[in-house]
């Protein structure tokens, strides 16, 4: 078997002030291997979205290693790259340039920018708004472009930070189906943050659950079931009803209401 | 259409009283001269006096002091952005002289330059550095942190995320601070050069008065007023409405 493609060694995070340390995350251990579509599924507060920054390279581990292809990491890099929930468009350029942005990067260097951008583009089927301001298009239409704007650097791993947390259920939905459309073609490690049940059980080939104060994982779930799934099949109910009851053991562990 | 129309009758009826308190409470024309004169002041000021070139020493005076605002104006900004102590200590001083009107630093200026332009362009520089320096410092604060963040995760560091992403965030805010910067430069230019020797709009306010020639006085308000208003809400209230629709702050 191939080394996983991120590794998780003893992993704790906390900040630090001078009255007191915050533990986010406490020994942390887990490996995701190439290709997988990972949920990382867990209440707010739990230190998801702190995964999500340090596989970026945004922060640092107070303790342990985050290893990407075996190697510490040490800085954001186009490698992987990350998509937000309130999608981080850049207002002064239009959606080709969005797009077009890390092929002009020095790793990325390209003459073509424009017209690889333009193929992202068409695959999230919005090349008719290329010329577009940032301020035109809806909720759903901006985060197609920040997927294609991500995806347009070839990442070997795509990070999505609630990307359909902000959208109302309708373009939620047609989102997953579209995320689920191109992840099939595109072939990238995907590490996906929710906090819904349901979106990592339609989504996720392995669901990473946290839960707790500080953060630790609490289960860690396969579901080879194939796509579309129907959540009302026997065996994604019985994988949703063990998460919620590991959700709720935390929390009544904890004594918190989450 | 209308609009035009509504304005012409409001300025045709204002010369019109103008011209009637001149004419009917027989004002003598050293207190209150009548539109005609104003109006041959501008024209002879114009045609064969020096309001143009007085107009030209201004514009290079408020520019050189303005320019020099704006590089020094920017770097405190940075530094007040950089260094919490400084923006404590520094940055807290900067809001208590904003509320000093230029007028008041005229004798301080007098005594270290003389009546000389550099006289003028300090106290242009002490106006406008403060407007532009926090608007800096706050652009800098106020970038947010998910765009710097998207920028490198898309591979982009150092000056190419300097350029292309800090810079730009900057500006709608910048832009503001220009704005303001400009009107202060603008005021204060005009309170130095009623007391500076040489060629200039305030001077020739100032020889206005000097020589009762109230006409002349009132024609130099005016220019000052239009230059200002063209300045101020014609070229930098345009510009900043385009930045401001281009990042998508404000609809089209």
């Amino acid at each position: 078997m191939l080394p996983p493609k991120i590794k998780f060694i003893n992993v704790t995070k906390s900040y630090d002030s001078a009255s007191k340390s915050d533990v986010i995350l406490q020994d942390l251990n887990f490996e995701i291997y190439a290709e997988e579509f990972i949920c990382i599924l867990g209440p707010s507060g739990s230190g998801k979205t702190t995964i999500l920054g340090l596989v970026a390279g945004f922060i640092k581990p107070s303790g342990g290693n985050v290893l990407f292809n075996s190697k510490n990491i040490t800085r954001p890099d186009s490698s992987r790259t990350l998509v937000f929930q309130d999608y981080a468009l850049f207002p002064w350029l239009n959606i080709l340039d969005n797009v077009a942005f890390g092929l002009t990067t020095k790793n990325h260097k390209n003459n073509h920018a424009r017209e690889k951008a333009l193929e992202y583009l068409n695959m999230v089927e919005l090349s008719a708004y290329k010329d577009h301001s940032v301020s035109q298009l809806s909720g759903g239409m901006k985060q197609r472009v920040a997927i294609a704007r991500a995806l347009a650097v070839d990442p070997e791993v795509l990070l999505l930070d609630e990307p359909f947390g902000a959208l109302d259920l309708q373009s939620r939905e047609s989102m997953q189906t579209e995320l689920i459309r191109l992840m099939t073609k595109a072939k990238k490690t995907v590490l996906f943050v929710t906090h819904s049940v349901d979106e990592a059980l339609k989504l996720a080939d392995r669901i990473l659950v946290i839960g707790g104060k500080p953060g630790k994982l609490l289960c860690d779930t396969t579901i080879a079931v194939a796509r579309p799934r129907d959540l009302n099949s026997n065996q994604l109910i019985s994988i949703r009803n063990k998460i919620l009851d590991k959700l709720s053991q935390s929390d009544l562990f904890m004594g918190l209401n989450i | 259409m209308k609009i035009a129309l509504i304005r012409v009758t409001f300025f045709a009826t204002l010369f019109s009283v103008w011209y009637l308190i001149v004419k009917l409470g027989n004002i003598p024309s050293y207190i209150l001269p009548a539109p005609l004169e104003v109006f041959y002041s501008f024209y002879y000021g114009f045609l064969k006096g020096g309001y143009t070139g007085a107009i030209f020493s201004s514009l290079l005076r408020v520019l050189t002091g303005y320019f020099m605002a704006l590089s020094i104006g920017i770097m405190i900004g940075i530094l007040l952005a950089r260094y919490y102590l400084l923006d404590i200590t520094f940055g807290k001083t900067i809001l208590a002289l904003q509320s000093i009107p230029s007028v008041a630093w005229v004798p301080l200026a007098l005594l270290w330059f003389g009546i000389t332009d550099s006289a003028v362009i300090f106290i242009i520089i002490l106006e406008a550095v403060l407007p532009v320096a926090l608007s800096t410092k706050n652009a800098m604060k106020n970038i947010p942190q998910n765009l710097i963040r998207a920028a490198q995760t898309l591979g982009s560091k150092g000056l190419h995320l300097y350029q292309n992403i800090i810079i730009k965030a900057m500006i709608p805010e910048l832009v503001t601070g220009l704005r303001l910067s400009w009107a202060f430069a603008w005021r204060a230019l005009i309170a130095g050069e009623l007391f500076i020797s040489g060629s200039g709009i305030g001077q020739t306010l100032e020889l206005g008065r000097s020589l009762a020639d109230m006409a002349q006085v009132i024609a130099m308000i005016t220019t000052i007023g239009a230059i200002g208003f063209l300045t101020e809400n014609i070229f930098f209230g345009s510009m900043e409405r385009k930045v401001r629709v281009a990042w998508g702050l404000e609809g089209r």
